[in-house]
């Protein structure tokens, strides 16, 4: 009988979790999505009034943002330093890869970040500020998107994982 | 390894793409030695120049025909830019309208491209589609025979000095290294150094990077870099208090003004200017009008005759006496 109670017990908790797991996914795309336009944000005062080389105005947004994205612009800086010969299009795509375990920008926002990749450093300033706005703009409207997402996926998947585990629990018995 | 050919591999390879870093490190340096300029241009083939010469390169080293030569892709163009820049065009707004910057060891890159205007004037180039690495060479000794001509030995002083020659005869190099080794003091001075002023409008003079002059001009030498030369030497008189101030290029009317303050404050002016004839710098209406009002106290004519830098000829400037001529070869 206790065994039986612990192994429903364990189903039942794996279960929720799994869909705890599939909701926070949506949380945290809303989080990473709000850090890369502060990220931009914070670029944009960087080269409006610093003129601060794209290295170091990638190292100082990684200290300011929390991880995953705080790290990609980190880990991008770190890449173009090292790494000599690479376009900057590279090192964020090289970066992006080191982190594609913990971002969460499936759909829209990945094509997003990496069309990011092509627009560092390129043009003169105004050019660069017209680029980051128009990112922005874009960001801001996949930040909609996913907010309504996890608005409706957020409980639903969360009951899912406990509902189906009740459910398994009680085929099983 | 020799100094060119060092500078090249180290301090320009610095800044190319991979592939084509590869073909310029593989060249021998005896090519190297003498290289004067390296061109990149979209879907064209590589060449170096030198004097009198030039060369088509492919991963194999210089070959006789463009067809065999490598072809500069748009990726070579993207990453040569991102180095040059460190990733960062839009800190060099003012560089990418001058159409050049300059590199650690005084090297300049020149930029071609698409020009966006504002008002008419150039805002902005975009689109680069061509790049022209130029080897920055100092040749120490070159200004040794000319200062004789321009040290007043009574006074002590240097003699206000017009520098003239077509495109590539070697003003620049003469200039500075009048600026060394009247910044330094030499044997002919006789004397300790004197502060020199150089009001580096194009940043050829002393080749500065990052406001760091990246060639020897002598130790008692401030330099004004990618300075307007008319508020330059105004900028110089007012807080360096310069005892020789040096520039080249002058043309405009806002610099021969400028000049004219320099002279009427006591500083001994040494300058260049385009041109190959003392006639036809005489009908050039502002530096012509300089010059009928005897400021210069020594013309120096350079030519490509013999190579970039000779020598032409020095004549005093209010009499027009030749004072040296290459054919005479002497005072």
């Amino acid at each position: 009988m206790y065994l039986k109670f612990w192994g429903a017990s364990l189903i039942i908790l794996a279960a929720y979790f799994f869909g705890h797991n599939i909701s926070s996914m949506y949380r945290n795309r809303v989080c990473q999505l709000e850090e890369l336009l502060l990220g931009l944000e914070m670029f944009l005062t960087e080269i409006t009034y610093g003129l601060t080389p794209l290295p170091q105005a990638f190292i100082n947004i990684g200290k300011k943002l929390k991880d995953p994205v705080g790290r990609l612009f980190s880990d991008t800086a770190w890449i173009m330093q090292k790494s000599r010969g690479l376009s900057a299009r590279e090192c964020w795509k090289k970066a992006l890869k080191n982190n594609s375990g913990a971002l969460e920008f499936f759909g829209g926002g990945l094509e997003l970040l990496d069309r990011l990749g092509f627009i560092w450093g390129k043009g003169d300033k105004s050019g660069q500020l017209r680029q980051i706005a128009l990112m922005q703009e874009l960001l801001r409207q996949a930040h909609r998107e996913a907010q309504q997402d996890y608005q409706k996926n957020e409980k639903m998947w969360k009951y899912l994982g406990l509902l189906g585990g009740l459910t398994l629990v009680i085929f099983l018995i | 390894m020799r100094d060119a050919a060092y500078n090249i591999k180290k301090q320009i390879g610095h800044f190319l793409a991979p592939k084509v870093r590869l073909i310029i490190e593989n060249l021998p340096d005896e090519l190297l030695e003498k290289t004067e300029e390296i061109r990149l241009r979209h879907s064209r083939p590589l060449i170096i120049f030198w004097a009198g010469g030039e060369s088509y390169l492919s991963e194999k080293g210089p070959v006789p025909t463009p067809r065999e030569a490598y072809l500069t892709d748009g990726e070579d163009l993207e990453k040569t830019l991102d180095l040059l820049s460190n990733y960062s065009l839009y800190a060099y707004e003012e560089e990418l309208r001058q159409g050049y910057l300059t590199i650690p060891g005084g090297h300049r890159v020149g930029l071609a491209g698409r020009a966006v205007l504002e008002g008419g004037r150039i805002k902005v180039l975009r689109d680069i589609s061509s790049l022209n690495f130029r080897v920055a060479r100092q040749v120490k000794g070159v200004g040794e025979k000319v200062l004789a001509f321009i040290f007043d030995r009574r006074m002590g002083r240097i003699m206000h000095s017009l520098i003239i020659s077509p495109p590539q005869g070697g003003k620049t190099t003469l200039l500075r290294d009048l600026a060394r080794l009247i910044s330094e003091g030499t044997g002919i001075l006789g004397q300790a150094g004197k502060k020199v002023g150089i009001v580096d409008e194009r940043s050829e003079i002393a080749g500065c990077y990052q406001g760091i002059p990246q060639l020897d001009v002598g130790f008692r030498t401030d330099v004004l870099d990618a300075c307007p030369k008319a508020e330059g030497v105004m900028l110089m008189l007012r807080s360096l208090s310069p005892q020789v101030i040096i520039t080249d290029e002058i043309g405009r009317g806002e610099d021969v003004n400028a000049i004219e303050e320099a002279i009427h404050a006591g500083v001994s002016v040494i300058a260049s200017a385009h041109g190959s004839s003392l006639e036809e710098i005489c009908q050039r209406p502002i530096l012509g009008g300089l010059l009928l009002k005897n400021y210069f106290e020594r013309l120096i004519f350079l030519s490509n005759s013999r190579g970039p830098g000779t020598l032409e000829m020095i004549i005093e400037g209010e009499r027009g006496l030749p004072l040296y001529s290459s054919r005479q070869g002497g005072e």
